[in-house]
């Protein structure tokens, strides 16, 4: 035990003990060295077992001949344990992670997480020098990292992953955990989850926390609207029961310019998923890019869509399905503001604080109202989807991938004819086999603005292709040999005139009156035939 | 019941020093044989050419492997240890103890990582192959047997287990159809211990033939095909009056 004094040699010597008696279990405590933890310097500490493990392992059915019990479910539950050999994990107390408070509930939290295999391979001792000398070595039991807990609140990780993708544009990264809170509050309050969350979303694009929009389009409306809104917004965001100081509002101010250059956003990926595509067109792409360019500029709407439908008697029906397409994003826009406006409202008035921020509301209200009537007017000949419209909060998907649906279906069919005779008119586009239910009222609009430089035909003006009926084709047909109604059907085959079959009856009769051919009874079938 | 345990920062505060020691495992095994006194080696602290060296070297009552008292000749643990000086780097390591008696008192910090490690010669080598033959064991091991195990199971006419059976059955007799109002009394007596029971579970307790008793249970109870208790029966809405407790209960046991 004494310590041997130092030789020749500039070494020293101590003895090395093992003590044996010790009922102390010596353990390792570790933490990261760039949370710069020193020991030294708690004032006081404690540490309990983190037993909340303990319900996930333990006996879940603390239940035993209530209610809603079984006979003989444990023995029942053993025995199937046991047959189907799953062992399950002891809860071992000693395993259990620490949970250490340094300095009281003011200080640090940290949670050590048991280091595994540390004794199985190698043994870690402790040595410590004793006051005389010697040397005593401890052998180590147990390992635990300790990692320091954060007490401030922390992004989900789909928030992470949402915030990460907006680095780049976002500048104030304080308002991020802001408008989370915000929207944790209005989780609270409001029913109308989906809104919020959509809502929420676009909130933290341009950052502003009060206004729920659900569009970036929103957001270029209010901008360009009025500058007074930037105040008004502010105070929105601020208002609703936040203890943020002002000086974080007032940062704001800095970061509407930063999302004045938001405006022109770069498509993200999803956006292009919904969009209703025409297979058969070949310029698809080429023709959204610029087009959505388009509508993202917000007053450009209106004229967007003049400009659309006066090329649209020029252009071909491809690119007109892709504009159609558009419009149909338009006005799910539009559908989903007149929601957003009516929940902005509600929003506000729950807070109830400064009146300007009613006033931008109004203001984007109207605006939006404005876009709306003047959208749906061109809009009302694009679609008649009057189900669909403004009263649900939904977005018109249904109607309109029906609509759109509908519109190829149409342009298909009016494509195939194409080949064969220029197209008919709006007179007899209604009557067409391919017309949908959904669309009764906008026929007339729909095909004038669709149909290319054809003639309006109608039953009596002879075309350049023969399949017309007209009583010149049956005269014709008549003259040259005896027929049945039914092979003259056959002949004005329903698809080649565009006309139905019980048009082509009606008229079929009509025009046998007129012309009242001679009538021969061959093979017990009546022909008619004329003789010129 | 968490017990919260006020750390004893003593050993801190006083910047108690340790050394954190990896020691082999034939190392440690050795020392668990010290005597009472708990000696072991000695430590040589020395500065070569500037260097620290530290050795270890173990007390030589200790190099014999094998129990004490024992000697086994053949390998010898060998007794010259350097130890391998490292920084704590980057990691704070801080040692606490727990002990029954004294709660957690936190003992000192880490300051030096060492390593011990043996002198690598001929005796260690043969020390090293007997671990190796030892580790590459198989833990199980089929042996083959010269002759078949005929102590065990002999073919029996009919086994006890079933002899006994059939004494059981033969003395309690068929099963006595009770009184309507007997075995109905039975049968609200168990539904208030539990909700379901199986029907098998049902004839145990009430001793009464199948038949007879799915024929009342059909008047007082439903029977579950599906859902969570399958093929089981419960009394009817009408019979029961579990407290509201019971929805308290089912959910806990759904969580």
């Amino acid at each position: 035990m004494t310590s041997l004094g130092s030789s020749s040699s500039p070494s020293t010597e101590y003895t090395v003990r093992v003590p044996k008696n010790t009922n102390k279990k010596y353990s390792i405590m570790g933490f990261n060295s760039g949370d710069k933890v020193n020991c030294s310097a708690w004032t006081q500490a404690r540490m309990e077992r983190d037993m909340s493990a303990r319900r996930i392992y333990g006996e879940e059915e603390s239940v035993d001949g209530a209610a809603g019990s079984e006979f003989g479910k444990k023995q029942r539950e053993e025995s199937r344990r046991k047959k189907y050999g799953i062992v399950k994990r002891e809860f071992k107390v000693e395993d259990q992670p620490w949970i250490l408070k340094v300095n009281g509930k003011a200080g640090k939290r940290f949670k050590g997480l048991k280091k595994g295999s540390v004794t199985e391979n190698a043994s870690y001792y402790i040595f410590t020098q004793c006051p005389d000398g010697a040397f005593e070595a401890f052998p180590v039991n147990g390992w635990y990292n300790f990692v320091p807990q954060a007490k401030h609140r922390t992004l989900t990780a789909e928030e992470a992953e949402e915030e990460w993708g907006r680095r780049n544009k976002v500048v104030n990264h304080f308002s991020i955990m802001l408008q989370r809170r915000f929207r944790e509050q209005e989780h609270g309050c409001d029913d109308d989850d989906d809104d919020n969350e959509k809502g929420g979303k676009k909130k933290k694009k341009g950052g502003r926390g009060g206004d729920l929009r659900i569009t970036d389009l929103e957001e270029d409306l209010e901008m360009s609207s009025s500058d007074s809104n930037s105040s008004n917004g502010d105070d929105g965001e601020s208002k609703p029961k936040k203890k943020k100081e002002t000086g974080k509002g007032k940062g704001k101010k800095k970061k509407k310019k930063s999302s004045d250059k938001e405006a022109l956003e770069d498509s993200d990926d999803g956006d292009n998923e919904g969009l209703e595509v025409d297979y058969m067109s070949d310029e698809s792409s080429s023709d959204e890019e610029p087009e959505k360019g388009k509508m993202s500029k917000g007053e450009d709407h209106p004229k967007g869509i003049d400009e659309a439908s006066e090329s649209e008697e020029e252009s071909e029906e491809e690119k007109q399905n892709e504009e159609e397409t558009k419009e149909e994003e338009e006005e799910e826009e539009a559908k989903t503001k007149t929601p957003a406006p009516a929940e902005k409202k509600k929003k506000k008035d729950s807070s109830g604080e400064s009146e300007t921020s009613d006033d931008s509301d109004i203001e984007g209200e109207t605006a939006s109202a404005l876009f709306m009537k003047k959208r749906t007017p061109p809009k009302r000949g694009g679609r008649g989807s009057a189900g669909s419209s403004k009263a649900g909060s939904r977005p018109g998907t249904p109607s309109i991938d029906s609509a759109a649906t509908s519109n190829t279906l149409r342009a298909a069919a009016s494509k195939l004819e194409q080949g064969k005779r220029p197209p008919p008119g709006p007179s007899t586009d209604s009557p067409a086999a391919k017309r949908l239910k959904m669309e009764p009222s906008s026929q007339s609009p729909v095909p004038s603005g669709k149909s290319t430089p054809q003639p309006p035909p109608g039953k009596s003006t002879p075309s350049s292709s023969d399949v017309q009926l007209t009583e010149e084709a049956v005269r014709r047909y008549l003259i040259r040999k005896p027929m049945t109604t039914k092979d003259l059907l056959k002949k004005f085959q329903t698809k080649r005139t565009g006309l139905s079959s019980e048009q082509t009856v009606n008229v079929l009769a009509q025009i046998l009156k007129r012309l009242n051919p001679e009538r021969k009874n061959v093979n017990d079938k009546m022909h008619f035939y004329l003789t010129e | 019941m968490s017990n919260k345990t006020e750390i004893n920062l003593t050993g801190v505060k006083q910047s108690q020093t340790v050394w954190l020691v990896k020691v082999p495992k034939y190392l440690s095994h050795q020392w668990d044989k010290a005597s009472e006194k708990g000696e072991v080696g000695k430590i040589t602290i020395g500065k070569k050419q500037g260097k620290t060296e530290v050795s270890f070297r173990l007390n030589v009552e200790l190099t014999t492997m094998g129990a004490v008292g024992e000697k086994d000749g053949s390998v010898l643990v060998p007794r010259d240890h350097p130890f391998t000086m490292q920084t704590v780097g980057g990691q704070t390591l801080a040692v606490y103890s727990q002990s029954d008696s004294d709660g957690i008192s936190l003992e000192g910090m880490v300051v030096h990582r060492a390593e011990c490690r043996p002198v690598v010669n001929d005796n260690y080598m043969k020390l090293k192959k007997l671990q190796l033959q030892e580790s590459t064991k198989p833990q199980r091991l089929s042996q083959q047997l010269e002759k078949a195990v005929t102590t065990i199971f002999k073919p029996v006419a009919n086994h006890d287990f079933n002899l006994e059976h059939d004494k059981k059955k033969k003395s309690e007799g068929k099963m006595v159809r009770a009184e309507r109002q007997v075995v109905l009394d039975m049968c609200f007596s168990a539904f208030e211990k539990h909700q379901y029971y199986n029907i098998k579970d049902l004839v145990d307790i009430t001793k009464q033939p199948v038949t007879y008793l799915k024929e009342i249970m059909r008047d007082i109870g439903t029977y579950n095909s599906k859902g969570a208790h399958k093929s089981t029966w419960e009394l009817k809405p009408e019979y029961r009056h579990y407290q509201s407790a019971e929805e308290e209960e089912e959910e806990m046991q759904t969580a």
